[in-house]
Parts: C-alpha cells; structure tokens; sequence
C-alpha cells in the first residue's frame, strides 16, 4: 500500500556540481550526503516539502547508475514510494509476476528498498521504500 | 587554527581521574604538575585531540594567575568544561593579529610540564584571551615546542575490548544568550570557518556550527539560552565523544557503574547517540556518538554538515513541495491501467486540454501525484521526448510560493528559465527550468492560487 511518494532519483556527473544548483540556487536543504561504497553511488538527499530529491553520483564503472549516466547521460533516473509492508507488497508483486530487479528487500539510502523493473511500469523506473524508524532525539549535546 | 585541546576543571584530580579512566576506556597520557601555575593535571590523547583534567595543587602557589582563576572557575560555575586551547603555529603573530582585531590576548608565555609517571617533559608557549573579551567562553592559544609524540596516546583498559573505547572528538557545545557577538568571536575573529548556520523550530533553538579541521563547534542558541538575557556570558557546555560501537560502549560503562541513557537516533542521520550522566563527566555534559555504517566513507564521520554546507541567506522564493511527476507514454489509458494494476495506484481524471495536443491522466499518490502524458502529434516536445530517450520519466514540478520572485532571481543567477504562463492543472502558473541549468532534469516550477 503506498503512503506518499518517498523521493525522485536523478543522476548526476558530479554531485559537487550539481549542488551548486540544488542546493545554492533553488535553495533545497542537504539533509545527507554520503559515499556508499556498497552500491558504488555518492548520494546527496535534499529535502523537498514532505519529498526529496536523491541526486546520485556514480563512483565506479561497474554500478547500473554508471551504466545509466553513460548511456543516457544525467536526469530524471527513477522515482520512490514510501509503502507500508515492503515484505507484504513485494510478496504481492511476485505473486501477480510483475517484473522485479530485487527479489527481496535490501538496505539503501531510504530504508529497506527494492526496485521493480521498468517494463513493469511502461519505461518508468519504481523503487519502493519502507524507512527504517528512528526515535527522535531531544537532548543531544 | 586547530582545536588543540579541552580542558576540564575539576576539584579532585584522583577522583576525577579514575572517572574518566572509566568514562574514555583510556588510562591517561600523562599526569603532572605545572608548578609556575600553581595547578596539577591529568592528560588524556585520543585521535585527533587531548583532554585535560586540571585541579589546583595542593602544594602550589594559589596567588598564580592560572590558580586564581581556577579557584575562581571553581567556586562560581562548579567542575565542568572550563577553557579551549586552539593550536597555533606562531603564538606571538596569532597574538598580535587577534590584538588587531579587537581581542584582548594576554602576552605569550612559555610553559612546561613534567609527566610524574615516566619524568618526560613537554614545553609550550601559550596566551590566554581575556574572557570579557571573548564572551565568557575561555580560551587560550597554543604553540607546542615539543614534538606530537611527546604526549602519547591514552593507552586502553583492559575492561575495554575494540570499539568501546572513546577514539576522537566529535562537536562540543557553547551555550550563548548572543549569538551574532558569538558568530563575531568565532568567524570575524578568531576566522574558523561557519560551516552551517541551522535553525531547529521544533526545538526552538538555533545552532551555528563550526569547523575546526574534523572537530565541530556548535554554539547553540534558543528559547533556554534567551531567557538569560542577551549580554550574559557564553558557556563552554558539552563535548560529544566518537567511539567505534556505541552499544558495547554503552554496555561497558553500565558495568563500570556510569549512568549512561540510550543508544538512540542522533539528530544527524546515520548517527547513534548516548548521553553520560551523573557524577562522572564532572560537570560536562557529555554525549557518545557513533556514525554508522561501516561502508560509508569518510566524509559521513566528519561531524554534522561536514559537506553539506547549506547557505543561510534569506531566499528570495521557497520551493514548497513536489507537486507532481510527469512520466511520457505512447498510450495514457495502457500505462494509468498498470499504475493501477501493479501500484494500486488510481486515475483520477483523464482529459485533452484544449490547444495542447496532449491527452493527460492524473494519479494521487498521497502527497503529490503522478501525471501521465502522451503526446496527440508527433512533434510535440513529449513525443520527441519519447523517440529519443524513450517513455518514461519526463519531468517534475515543484511547487513555489512566489512564481514571478523565482523567475527573476534564477534569470540573476543565468538559470534559463521561461515566462510564466498558465499551467495545464487548474489555477496554476508554471515557468520550465531547461535541463542543461538542472542536470538534465526537466524541472517545472508552479504556482497554485
């Protein structure tokens, strides 16, 4: 069941860059921005309302964001929804055989995500997300 | 300048030192005596800075300058965190320059220290800044004449297995009722870097952080701070420790009998928190934190903001919200189907705008919706779109709070950017960013009356 849409992914060359823009010119907040080696992605969160924009560095030639930015340079890459049982919606994808690229829920920026493939969507690439929950701090020195 | 060391104020430098024995996981660097000061310390190196206890000798000179204003230190404000030592290359020139600019720098004068565990001796030149002149925050610069290694790492105790001890510095903590004289002191004197300059509404608080290579000065202002009015002193308040694993740290000091609440989410995401009470920290407040996350590189533990400098000034406009997404398709009424189908997503209304050779549908997705659009001629910018890139991910429209204020301040900053004009959705303006301004995003900006 999706709850709201989570954040929109775009890929850039150089995150540095395009923060320059992002960031300074529109003015959009940085709430993160970190390396993930896993994933071979630098990745910058800019909060955007109740969004967010994820603008997203590849940081090794052998990554699906790599791949992309070479083929079809920078842009729009794909778009997240929060959804409230990722096991229970993912279990239902697989049930109706929709095209999936994770077949199972893994770690990324956003939470426990996966990915659907774009044919499942006529060319649009779907991630969906379930945040993992923090508890708000009050008194941090 | 660095952030060359903390020094706490105690009153019992043996109680004091078996507490942050415990406290650090770390038995100390070096204990001694500064006999022309008339005060005795304890030194605790971690990675990228040293913590000093410091308590008046029993047998020194207490008419010493630095005595006397311990003693001071201590009878008025109690044990806690008492001065900043910022590290120099060349005191006598920081003295002067900072004279230049308006701080009342004492004169530089040599010190040194005698390790009574192993009788190595370090030598320094140090000048303290008078604290009216620096708003009640004490600090003193620092030029060290002995090598690093003169002061060597705090060894771990046994009861401390890898991760739970305190490995760096991460922030500490001013309190201040003033915080433009402290953003003064701080960047237009002294010239550290402000890093961020971040208002908490919720909590009603306003920090201003700043870097000193990877340690953080937050001096934290709000609605506590205010009630004591504007002119009262600023306050060396708390430090935040790094370790490796916060957990077993945490369950480490429980059996060493420290108060410890948590772990639990930092303010910063990817961080865990803990914050040490009790009699322990004598009189600093004092929070251990964790970045998590092993794979993730360097820049994410640096401190808060570390590189994400976001600019403070006020903004001529504010983007609101993601107002909607707008994907291409060669067919609306196939691909609304498979929203739904697959998505659960719904169609709100399908519909052809007069004179725009597009045929639209319009699907909620809790805050924002999707737009589906498929182009009636071919050369439409959508289906030019489509033929080159393919269906998909088109643009996104973000709504503004003022159009006609965003047109003209992206047109003074050469953004490329088209006249306002009505939107396709009812009772909206829109202008569209080109791509090459936005890294290839296709950006629309709207306004909604």
């Amino acid at each position: 069941m999706i709850e709201k849409l989570h954040h929109v992914g775009v890929v850039v060359r150089d995150i540095d860059q395009a923060l320059a823009f992002y960031r300074d010119t529109l003015g959009l907040d940085v709430h993160k921005l970190e390396t993930i080696d896993d994933q071979g992605v630098r990745a910058a969160l800019l909060t955007l309302g109740d969004s967010e924009i994820e603008l997203l560095q590849p940081v090794r030639a052998d990554t699906g964001v790599a791949r992309y930015l070479d083929r079809r340079g920078e842009g729009l890459h794909h778009v997240c929804f929060q959804v409230s049982d990722i096991d229970g919606d993912l279990r239902d994808l697989k049930a109706a055989q929709v095209e999936l690229v994770d077949q199972e829920p893994r770690i990324g920026l956003a939470g426990r995500i996966c990915f659907l493939h774009p044919s499942a969507l006529d060319g649009t690439l779907v991630e969906l997300c379930a945040p993992i929950a923090t508890e708000p701090a009050a008194e941090d020195a | 300048m660095r952030l060359d060391h903390l020094v706490i104020a105690v009153r019992d430098l043996d109680a004091a030192t078996r507490d942050y024995t415990a406290l650090l996981g770390r038995s100390p660097s070096w204990r001694g005596a500064h006999p022309t000061y008339g005060t005795a310390n304890t030194l605790f190196r971690i990675d990228n800075t040293y913590i000093e206890l410091l308590a008046l000798n029993a047998g020194g000179k207490k008419n010493a300058r630095w005595a006397g204003e311990l003693a001071r230190f201590l009878d008025e404000n109690g044990e806690g965190l008492y001065a900043v030592a910022l590290g120099v290359d060349d005191v006598d020139h920081t003295a002067r320059l900072m004279r230049e600019r308006g701080l009342d720098v004492l004169d530089p004068a040599d010190g040194s220290g005698v390790d009574e565990m192993t009788q190595a001796h370090r030598a320094w030149r140090n000048a303290q800044v008078r604290v009216a002149s620096s708003h009640g925050a004490r600090l003193f610069f620092i030029q060290h004449h002995s090598p690093a290694d003169a002061l060597p790492p705090a060894p771990l105790v046994a009861a401390a297995g890898a991760g739970e001890a305190v490995r760096r510095l991460d922030h500490i903590v001013v309190l201040s009722a003033d915080m433009e004289a402290a953003r003064q002191l701080w960047e237009d004197v002294l010239g550290v870097r402000l890093a961020l300059d971040r208002t908490f509404p919720e909590r009603n608080t306003r920090i201003l952080f700043f870097r000193l290579e990877d340690i953080t000065v937050e001096i934290s202002g709000g609605a506590q701070q205010a009630k004591e009015g504007i002119g009262k002193p600023d306050r060396l308040w708390g430090a935040a420790f790094g370790v490796d694993d916060l957990s077993a740290t945490v369950a480490r000091l429980n059996r060493a009998g420290v108060d410890v609440s948590g772990p639990r989410a930092g303010i910063k995401p990817g961080t865990l928190v803990a914050t040490v009470k009790g009699p322990h920290t004598h009189g600093l407040a004092l929070l251990l934190i964790e970045h998590t996350a092993q794979s993730f590189r360097e820049e994410s533990r640096l401190p808060q903001g570390a590189a994400f400098d976001n600019a403070p000034e006020r903004r001529a406009f504010t983007l609101r919200a993601l107002d909607h997404v707008v994907l291409s398709t060669a067919d609306v009424d196939a691909t609304a189907a498979r929203w739904r189908d697959v998505l659960g997503l719904g169609t709100r209304s399908v519909q052809e705008p007069a004179g725009t050779h597009m045929r639209i549908a319009d699907i909620p997705a809790g805050n924002c919706f999707i737009e589906l659009v498929q182009p009636l001629s071919d050369d439409h910018r959508v289906a030019r779109a489509i033929s080159g890139r393919g269906a998909g991910m088109f643009s996104i429209s973000v709504e503004v709070d003022d159009l006609d204020a965003a047109v003209s301040h992206l047109r003074s900053k050469r953004v490329p950017v088209s006249d306002a004009e009505p939107g396709v959705w009812a009772g909206t303006r829109i202008a569209r960013v080109h791509r090459t301004a936005s890294n290839g995003v296709s950006l629309q900006l709207i306004e909604r009356r």
